[in-house]
């Protein structure tokens, strides 16, 4: 009659703990961690960049790159040294209406907060979102520590649940993306021995590279309103 | 003026001396070196000996080396919108 008991009792105090110790905890659950992924994304149409160009080679590319000649053609034209310095007014602003996919959904995109984005720096990629400390693999020229950069080259920009894709560029009228320059950091000196051989010189050769410091200050998509506005 | 737009893309070795001479007198020393030359009928002929080498289009302005330079760079993708006083 005791035995019984005792069994019983132990019984029910499995019963009564196993749904708190056996279950993992709900943040575990499978149902739970699938909502990070069940949302759908919408891509533009025209999401496949064009392959890289290659100049010289036929003379299609002399036709792409046309434009691109008359842009820079101001340039070497006015100033003998062709050193492309940082202007300190926006060089190109495409004055093409916008494409209608893009008036159609840019909406969507800009609703949506906290975007990230592909910046394009002397054609390297960064991404990007508001408020990044981005260090540049090299010491921007021309700037000083304080300035404002307007970021206008982008491949795509994002939210969590659309993108948009550039081909290859997005449109710069599209978004606002700025860059405070924060400051410059350097490397620790490295010392490089050079020897050669059945001599005892040996050259010691030494680098510390800089590199500039940026600070994405902000980056946000405008409105169809904002921009023919 | 018409000029051609001549760029070397395969090199001459392994090709007989006259290939490489030809492309001498063009004045294509290594691959990928871009020349212009007035539109002639030399000129024409001498790329019809070179014609599996060379990539040619007609152009109306040669472009010089600082200027060729200058296509290829990249976009530098940002501009200063405001700077501080210096």
């Amino acid at each position: 009659m005791l035995s019984r008991t005792i069994k019983r009792s132990a019984l029910e105090g499995r019963w009564l703990s196993a749904p708190s110790s056996v279950l993992p905890p709900v943040f575990l659950f499978p149902q739970r961690a699938r909502l990070f992924n069940s949302t759908s994304s919408i891509v533009d149409e025209n999401t496949v960049p064009e392959p890289l160009k290659r100049s010289g080679i036929s003379t299609s590319d002399a036709k792409n790159t046309v434009p691109h000649t008359q842009k820079d053609g101001a340039t070497s034209a006015s100033s003998s040294p062709p050193l492309p310095t940082p202007t300190s007014h926006n060089p190109s602003v495409p004055t093409t209406p916008i494409a209608d996919s893009v008036r159609e959904l840019l909406p969507l995109l800009s609703a949506q907060t906290s975007h990230y984005a592909t910046v394009h720096i002397h054609a390297r990629p960064y991404l990007i979102t508001a408020g990044d400390t981005l260090r540049l693999p090299f010491l921007m020229k021309g700037v000083q520590p304080g300035d404002v950069l307007r970021l206008n080259r982008a491949t795509n920009i994002g939210s969590r649940d659309y993108t948009l894709q550039g081909a290859p560029y997005i449109d710069e009228r599209l978004f606002e993306c700025r860059a405070r320059v924060v400051g410059t950091e350097s490397e620790p000196l490295r010392i490089k021995e050079k020897t050669k051989r059945r001599q005892r010189r040996v050259k010691t050769v030494k680098s510390k590279h800089r590199f500039t410091i940026l600070k994405i200050s902000d980056l946000n998509v405008k409105t169809v309103e904002e921009i023919e506005g | 003026m018409a000029f051609f737009k001549i760029t070397l893309l395969r090199s001459a070795i392994g090709l007989p001396r006259k290939s490489s001479g030809v492309l001498q007198a063009l004045g294509l020393r290594k691959r990928m070196r871009t020349v212009y030359h007035p539109v002639s009928p030399q000129v024409a002929g001498q790329i019809m000996r070179v014609k599996e080498l060379v990539d040619v289009s007609e152009v109306e302005e040669p472009l010089s080396k600082p200027e060729m330079r200058q296509l290829r760079k990249p976009d530098p993708g940002f501009y200063i919108e405001s700077a501080i006083s210096r």
